[in-house]
């Protein structure tokens, strides 16, 4: 989820751009992280030296490895530590930009140095997906505090996760977006010591895309049935909330059945506290909504 | 109930049917032949009296009864019946009520073939 995060971080601090975000998305499960963003990543060389070290590759018939042990800038020991390193998405994120050409290695090597240090994240940190730090970041980066805090970042964290296990880890969290009023969604409300009306709103092509991957069908329009998916997976993940919420936090939640929308509907809830949670998948933006009654 | 696979009659209720889809394309693959649908606690009453269905996979959430309530009816009527529950809030008060009211079993959804075929095979005999 972390890797998730750094994406929005990259959006938001305007070094790339969401086109290219999603193209590097798309691209990173089949980029091989090379050796260089691995030794920027474990602080072992600057992203000059990796630079100086590809210039000389050119000239060379040798491993970028070889040639880094040559410059004296690792030894045979950090290579073999290196290479047996586990490729985390930040660090698949990271190498497709850097090989799209959004990203020079330099910039990369600053952009994960903030990152890492804007959310006091360490390496252990990106290999572990369930940990602690990625509560610190859901809870920096929607701002949560206060009355609810707890519930809500509980709620993102299942989602995020459901998305990861059913859709897919190709998103981004978004700070905030637009939507059509009149777009669709679904709405379902969790009753019992905490009370939330939770909704799910896309456009229809973003609402195509999600049920198809949630469902494992190719769907085609979002008809009667694709809009049936879309509303399972909402009950689906805030089944997996409650149950969370009762083993963890010893509540009983219950749920309403699921009914439609617009996204104009959504808007008019008048609550206590409105948590937002607009996605950037690589084929559209999806807009959930935990509104606190 | 009868435990052989190709005599047995199975009733999948949910309000999903996108779940109603899998749940049969499931079932089919492990061997049943009649496979019926209800979409709420309402239709899964009505076709409970009208089929005797061997076992009954119940969804909780669902808009009218629920089907917490419909386990409730169909166990009051049928003490015998085998009702799996089949949901997405498998909280302890949920699980503890359904036990209560007599229900068999439960499957935590997203349901997959191999959790589902296990929990068949505690019930139903294939043929040699």
């Amino acid at each position: 989820m972390l890797t998730q995060f750094f994406g929005s971080y990259l959006l938001n601090n305007k070094i790339v751009s969401s086109k290219n975000l999603c193209e590097a998305l798309e691209a990173k499960d089949k980029t091989r992280v090379k050796l260089g963003v691995l030794a920027i990543n474990a602080g072992y060389m600057t992203a000059k030296q990796v630079d100086a070290v590809h210039k000389k590759q050119t000239t060379v018939d040798k491993r970028i490895g070889d040639i880094a042990v040559e410059m004296g800038y690792l030894t045979e020991a950090q290579v073999d530590e290196l290479l047996g390193t586990q490729k985390t998405g930040c660090l698949l994120l990271g190498q497709a930009l850097v090989d799209m050409g959004c990203l020079t290695n330099e910039e990369f090597e600053a952009v994960l140095k903030s990152y890492k240090e804007d959310n006091n994240i360490t390496d252990a940190d990106f290999s572990k997906e369930d940990n602690q730090k990625t509560e610190s970041v859901i809870s920096s980066f929607y701002k949560l505090k206060g009355d609810y805090a707890e519930y809500c970042r509980e709620y993102v964290s299942i989602l995020f996760k459901n998305f990861i296990r059913f859709i897919g880890d190709d998103f981004t969290p978004l700070e905030s977006a637009e939507c059509d009023p009149s777009q669709c969604a679904v709405v379902q409300e969790i009753c019992g010591d905490f009370c939330a009306v939770t909704s799910i709103s896309a456009d229809d092509r973003a609402c195509v895309a999600f049920a198809s991957r949630f469902a494992e069908e190719e769907l085609t329009e979002n008809d009667d049935y694709t809009k049936d998916v879309i509303s399972e997976f909402l009950n689906l993940s805030n089944g997996l909330y409650n149950v969370n919420i009762s083993e963890t936090m010893g509540k009983e939640l219950g749920l309403t059945p699921q009914e439609a929308a617009t996204a104009a509907d959504i808007e008019a809830i008048k609550a206590k506290k409105v948590l937002k949670i607009p996605v950037e998948f690589t084929f559209g933006k999806v807009v959930f909504t935990l509104a606190v009654i | 109930m009868t435990t052989d696979v190709t005599k047995a009659k199975i009733l999948v209720c949910d309000d999903s049917m996108m779940v109603r889809k899998k749940m049969r394309k499931l079932l089919t693959e492990y061997g049943f032949t009649e496979i019926y649908e209800a979409e709420n606690g309402e239709k899964a009453v009505e076709k409970f009296v009208e089929l005797n269905p061997d076992m009954i996979f119940m969804d909780i959430v669902m808009p009218g009864l629920t089907g917490i309530e419909a386990l409730k009816i169909i166990k009051t009527n049928s003490p015998e019946a085998a009702v799996i529950m089949a949901t997405s809030v498998g909280t302890e008060g949920n699980l503890s009520e359904a036990i209560k009211l007599g229900a068999s079993d439960f499957l935590q959804k997203p349901i997959d073939g191999e959790q589902l075929f296990k929990l068949l095979d505690n019930y139903f005999k294939k043929e040699a």
